[in-house]
């Protein structure tokens, strides 16, 4: 098996005799190491959530943010290798203000997740004029939540660049038996708490340490106040309501 | 001397012509009349008594353009290409105050060399409300009921400030200045401005060319009467986004 | 910048039925900064004539005092009031002796004549007359003025609704012209008086 692979997945821009680009591949199995996220859309919002793994009790839990603003109207949550999504995040918004700047209107949801996409797959291209590579893919995979005129909505995408939009999505290590979950408790008409909740309990079922206020994160896109995360107090309220 | 010997002649060119006509929008409650006369001159030349500075660019906006014509018609030209990758990338007609925010962007990008353009865009806003931006060359607009602009400018808009905004007239106790006037008046007021202008500036005349964009719903009952009016959106169009797009033409004399 | 709108100032007339209007503003200026705004620029010619003077504020001045002279010369050698045809005639030639160092003001003439004709004349700063049907205009805020007397004037307007007519034209001009405005001047002409009245307005 090996011996087949080893003259392909060299080169990140290589294919496979059968078709595959065994490093794209690769980085969509980096996502499986990384912690669970969790997405659901209800009619009046979308809500993330995130497991933060806190290895050492001397690690402060504050500061591992894998919930991130693109734009007031636009949150996405991340798994894999979250450095790699500063690039990608960092290109989000600057889409997403230049289109602002330009239209005088937020962007659509699709509209940031695609221009997201179309950087995964420029690995091998230079960035920003810049003489340095981005040698191989982002081993970065997105759950792009927002708000616009078709309503709320949420996005996954994954280092081959591929995005499809999902009622309920759970994407890093724990996201298959999550995905199990949300598919047997999800309804369409939740309300935010429900789906705050949901949210909580399918995190609770797939993470190792007990779940606290600490190391999960929680946060919400509506229509009428945008992007959100949870604040300990509150993520304490909603944990204790389980 | 020797022709050798001459001073050298220096030969200037001018980048830039002044291609006259006047153009005119009026925004009304559920509607939008934005409106052009059809003559374009250079100097005491008449080029054509048919040249278009009012154009289409969505079912629920259209653009007039006055000055310079070959930068005119550039401009919608690129105007409309980018309505066209707009629709691309994002799935839909860009709404009329993206359309103009981008016009801004558009004409402050040229902002050293700039288009020889005052624009004028009239349409449907996404709350259905009739609508009219006007633009200064290099980009600086404003969102208003009413603009005139071009070479009869001075002659029409002291005329619409007085008939539109009733400046200088005092409503009667208890019926206040309507905000918005109907379409028939609002027709009324173009073609006289533009007879007005016709009269007295001489790089106005010939035709002139008024469309009218009524919001979704709105019954167009005003314009099935009128002589000389076309329907520009064919019914599927209508059906499609609800906005109706109509042309009026009229005859202006031509001395 | 152009000597003929250094001062600044406007002056409309018209042709009612029986009756006639003239109208202007009351802007004094120095460019940009206004100096007075009681500026007269019309002048009474006889009790059927005006005259409006807008330009050079110095020869509108000079000008004023010049017609009164020839006026009352007139009036003394031909033992007769002026008709308005004769004094538009005495305005353009006494404007033409000036041809090559011109007084910078563009009068505008309205009055009633025999059998109470209307009239109204314009001339450009040398003289050149024209005698318009509906109406004249003159000054910095002429082209505005063209524009909406053009839109509000029609023919046979009683003394009143020419009175409407002239103020609504002249102020929505001038509202429009940084050189004139700050108040207006009115005169109605009719057989029997004139009415003469001062409009508030925009004072920016």
């Amino acid at each position: 098996m090996f011996a087949t692979r080893s003259e392909y997945d060299r080169g990140v821009n290589t294919f496979s005799p059968e078709g595959r680009l065994f490093q794209v591949e690769y980085a969509i199995e980096a996502i499986k190491l990384g912690s669970t996220a969790v997405g659901i859309r209800t009619p009046a919002g979308v809500v993330l959530g995130v497991e933060k793994r806190v290895q050492s009790p001397l690690l402060e839990a504050s500061s591992i943010e894998k919930i991130m603003e693109i734009d007031s109207h636009l949150a996405c949550a991340m798994s894999g290798l979250t450095a790699d999504a500063r690039t990608m995040i960092d290109h989000a918004r600057v889409t997403a203000q230049n289109h602002a700047f330009t239209y005088n209107e937020n962007i659509k949801v699709e509209s940031v997740t695609q221009a997201v996409c179309d950087l995964a797959l420029r690995f091998g291209e230079s960035m920003d004029n810049e003489e340095a590579m981005m040698s191989r893919p982002f081993g970065v995979a997105f759950l792009i939540a927002g708000t616009d005129e078709l309503g709320p909505q949420l996005y996954h995408t994954d280092p081959s660049g591929t995005f499809v939009r999902y009622e309920a999505k759970a994407i890093g290590s724990g996201s298959e038996a999550a995905q199990a979950e949300l598919q047997d408790k999800y309804h369409k008409q939740m309300t935010l708490a429900e789906a705050q909740s949901l949210t909580l309990k399918v995190l609770k079922q797939v993470m190792e340490e007990k779940l606290d206020q600490h190391n999960v994160q929680l946060a919400q896109v509506t229509p009428e106040t945008g992007f959100e995360i949870l604040s300990e107090d509150k993520l304490k309220e909603v944990i204790e309501a389980m | 001397m020797s022709p050798s010997a001459q001073a050298p002649i220096r030969h200037d060119f001018n980048p830039y012509t002044e291609n006259g006509g006047t153009i005119l929008a009026i925004a009304g409650a559920d509607f939008a009349v934005i409106a052009g006369d059809t003559r374009q001159s250079e100097g005491y030349n008449i080029q054509t008594r048919y040249a278009p500075k009012v154009f289409r660019l969505t079912d629920k906006a259209v653009l007039a353009v006055n000055g310079f014509a070959a930068d005119g018609n550039m401009f919608v030209k690129k105007v409309k290409q980018r309505l066209e990758w707009y629709r691309h990338a994002h799935a839909k007609d860009m709404p009329l105050h993206a359309i103009a925010r981008l016009i801004q962007t558009m004409l402050y990008a040229k902002r050293f060399f700039p288009y020889y353009v005052y624009n004028i865009l009239g349409g449907i806003e996404e709350d259905g409300t009739g609508a009219v931006y006007s633009f200064d060359p290099v980009g600086s607009y404003e969102r208003e009921a009413c603009r005139a602009a071009g070479a009869a400018q001075s002659l029409v808009q002291p005329f619409l400030d007085n008939q539109i905004y009733f400046k200088n007239q005092q409503a009667a106790p208890g019926s206040p200045h309507p905000a918005h006037l109907p379409l028939n008046q609002v027709l009324a007021l173009v073609t006289d401005s533009f007879t007005s202008a016709t009269e007295r500036h001489i790089e106005v005349g010939d035709g002139l060319e008024i469309y009218i964009v009524l919001a979704k719903g709105r019954n167009s009952n005003e314009l099935e009467s009128l002589k000389g009016v076309a329907e520009v959106t064919t019914a599927s169009e209508a059906i499609a986004t609800g906005e109706r797009l109509f042309v009026l033409r009229r005859e202006l004399k031509k001395d | 910048m152009s000597i003929m709108s250094y001062n600044g100032g406007s002056v409309v007339a018209m042709v009612g039925k029986n009756c006639v209007a003239i109208a202007s503003d009351l802007r004094l200026g120095s460019q940009a900064l206004t100096v007075a705004t009681d500026f007269q620029k019309i002048f009474p010619v006889t009790d059927r004539i005006f005259l409006g003077l807008p330009g050079l504020a110095t020869d509108v001045l000079t000008l004023k005092e010049r017609f009164r002279f020839r006026v009352n010369m007139y009036t003394i050698k031909e033992e007769r009031e002026i008709e308005p045809e004769t004094f538009a005639h005495l305005v353009s030639s006494t404007l033409y002796e000036r041809r090559f160092g011109p007084y910078f003001v563009e009068p505008v003439i309205a009055g009633l004549g025999k059998d109470n004709k209307p009239f109204i004349a314009a001339t450009d700063l040398i003289g050149c007359l024209t005698l318009p049907k509906d109406f004249a205009v003159s000054g910095t805020a002429s082209d505005k003025m063209f524009g909406v007397a053009e839109g509000l004037w029609e023919p046979d307007l009683e003394p009143e609704d020419l009175f409407e007519t002239i103020s609504q034209t002249l102020m929505n001009a001038v509202d429009r012209d940084a050189y004139s405005g700050w108040g207006a001047i009115v005169h109605v002409i009719t057989p029997d008086k004139v009415i003469t009245r001062t409009l508030k307005s925009r004072m920016d």
